[in-house]
């Protein structure tokens, strides 16, 4: 009877572990595998051993995608997480009605899809004829290459990933806000706290939870960052990263040597080189938690 | 007291100044789309920035040109395909896993419990070549709808949500069930799902989403222009070599926009609820 039991428990289970285990574990495994073959996805497949690894660390573009991987995180997450920390206090405070009008309007643009997103402001970022250059120009100013100048391409990238990701974490941290009890801003009240001295004794302190989900997960999405930059630079498997590789990031190059030069072992080590930094990054951060815990 | 009364009033106003500039800044690159759509056609944005919209029918027009002339209404019913089918098998398959994990005992729960959390933070973009090749040369999957679909099913957030919130089903209810001898799939199809509808509603909705919004996924594994999904399309718009005017990509992208705006206006509730959850989830 317990047996019988126990069956149709498994049976119930075996359609998502089936695909889990197909499409999500073993092509982690076959990832690994393939990072030691050359490669081309058409004839025999040769084991190389670490050469691929080898080339993919010394390579020019890995290094070129990494700084701007790097440069990119650092400003963008910070970035993000206080612009949606403001949003959230400005819903908070602004009363019950305005605040969940405010809170649809301010989420708007985290319903829609990233690469629309990057579409649209390509058109408003674009030289000549996009939106604020010829805004620009009206007004006398001399133009803004926002994605051909290897400079500044990068903070275009950043303030579309700020619109995008805004709302979304504006939420988070507004359930977080919500859960905070109201003695305890009374208690700062009757303290003599003001506004500022309230949100760096008591809200940040008590958001930690929110705040700390919010930079896990925004740098592990911002670290495989790669649909807005490749629209904004209106990449192909041939022709990817924009002008000088300003906007080129890893998960592209990673793309590109697997569909583009069909040399899938190395593209397949570049992936292995990424999940590492990756967990590196979110166990750091983990690490970090615990310390300050202390 | 006066002056208490002053600062409060000075700070409300700044407050308000600072919500509303938000609320440009945020609202107007959809604003402006849709007045780029419904403008008279070919008018360079350097001449006519157009910050408000003009012509109904000019819209209509562009709508009616990239469905007639750019194969954009295939790649519209393809990307409804794909969600629609992503939706029905992903609730099914990931339903029946959390009624099992919400609510019942067995060996090895733990574990396969346990692994399919790890995987929410092993970053899937990384292991998307290795997925590709597992796919399209040993199934034989590229460009197919088997191909766009399945990988994407069994989704673990989705299952830390369900179990979650299955966890809060009243038991009794089941053994009643039982006892009245519905099986084990029926205690699933006929207890658990319609007391689940709203939590099922939100994870349909979130699949909806992200499968309408993926680009990368369907960019690899659907090369052929055949299925070419809403996604693929507007990448492939927004490549130099199509030579596609900037009044037809915002066709494009505006039309891209409505089915998500429409259930996040429908469905605003769930699908913050659903956001919410993400945010419990570490």
């Amino acid at each position: 009877m317990l047996l019988i039991k126990n069956k149709s428990h498994y049976l119930m289970l075996a359609p998502f572990f089936i695909l889990f285990f197909l499409f999500f574990l073993y092509p982690i495994g076959y990832g690994f595998y393939t990072s030691f073959l050359k490669w081309d996805g058409i004839t025999e497949p040769a084991f190389i051993g670490l050469r691929n690894y080898q080339i993919v660390l010394q390579g020019k573009s890995t290094l070129k995608a990494y700084s701007n991987l790097l440069t990119y995180v650092f400003i963008t997450v910070p970035l993000c997480i206080l612009t949606a920390f403001i949003l959230a206090l400005v819903v908070q405070h602004i009363g019950k009605r305005a605040g969940n009008v405010l809170k649809s309007i301010y989420f708007l643009p985290a319903v829609i899809p990233t690469y629309l997103a990057a579409s649209i402001w390509r058109w408003i970022l674009a030289s000549d004829i996009g939106l604020l250059n010829s805004l620009l120009s009206k007004l006398g100013f001399s133009q803004i290459n926002f994605l051909t100048d290897p400079k500044v391409m990068i903070f275009s990238l950043i303030i579309v990933d700020v619109w995008c990701s805004a709302g979304f974490n504006m939420l988070i941290l507004l359930a977080g806000l919500n859960d905070i009890p109201d003695q305890y801003y009374d208690a700062a009240k009757v303290d003599g706290a003001n506004k500022f001295q309230e949100i760096i004794h008591i809200t940040i302190p008590q958001l930690f939870p929110s705040l700390f989900f919010v930079i896990t997960y925004g740098f592990i999405s911002a670290l495989q960052v790669f649909e807005v930059p490749w629209i904004l630079t209106s990449s192909s498997y041939m022709e990817y990263g924009g002008i000088k590789n300003g906007l080129l990031f890893p998960v592209m190059d990673m793309l590109g040597k697997g569909f583009g030069s069909l040399k899938f072992g190395q593209s397949a080590a570049y992936g292995i080189v990424l999940t590492i930094m990756i967990l590196i990054f979110t166990a750091a951060q983990f690490i970090l938690r615990r310390k300050l815990k202390k | 007291m006066n002056t208490y009364l002053l600062r409060r009033n000075f700070n409300r106003g700044i407050l308000w100044i600072f919500a509303l500039i938000f609320a440009v800044i945020l609202f107007f690159p959809i604003y402006w789309m849709v007045c780029i759509v419904f403008s008279p056609t070919g008018v360079p944005i350097a001449l006519n920035p157009r910050f408000y919209p003009s012509s109904f029918l000019e819209g209509i027009g562009k709508i009616n040109q990239i469905f007639v002339e750019r194969s954009f209404l295939r790649a519209y019913l393809v990307s409804f395909i794909y969600s629609g089918m992503s939706c029905i098998f992903g609730a099914f398959v990931t339903s029946m896993a959390a009624f099992e994990f919400a609510l019942y005992k067995f060996r090895g729960k733990n574990f396969l419990f346990g692994m399919a959390m790890i995987a929410l933070l092993v970053p899937k973009t990384v292991f998307l070549v290795p997925l590709y090749l597992f796919c399209a040369k040993d199934l034989n999957w590229l460009n197919t709808f088997k191909g766009l679909i399945v990988p994407g099913v069994a989704d673990a957030f989705g299952l830390f949500m369900l179990t979650e919130n299955m966890k809060g089903l009243p038991r009794d209810l089941f053994d009643a069930a039982s006892v009245d001898g519905a099986n084990h799939f029926q205690l699933y199809y006929k207890v658990a799902l319609p007391l689940s509808k709203n939590i099922i509603v939100t994870l349909i909705i979130l699949i909806f989403m992200r499968t309408w919004g993926n680009l990368t996924w369907p960019m690899i594994i659907a090369s052929n222009q055949q299925y070419y999904t809403v996604s693929r399309i507007i990448n492939w718009f927004n490549q130099p070599d199509t030579w596609v005017t900037t009044d037809n990509i915002m066709a494009a992208n505006f039309m891209a926009a409505i089915p998500p705006i429409l259930i996040f206006i429908f469905f605003q509730q769930y699908v913050m609820k659903g956001i919410a959850y993400t945010g419990l989830k570490e």
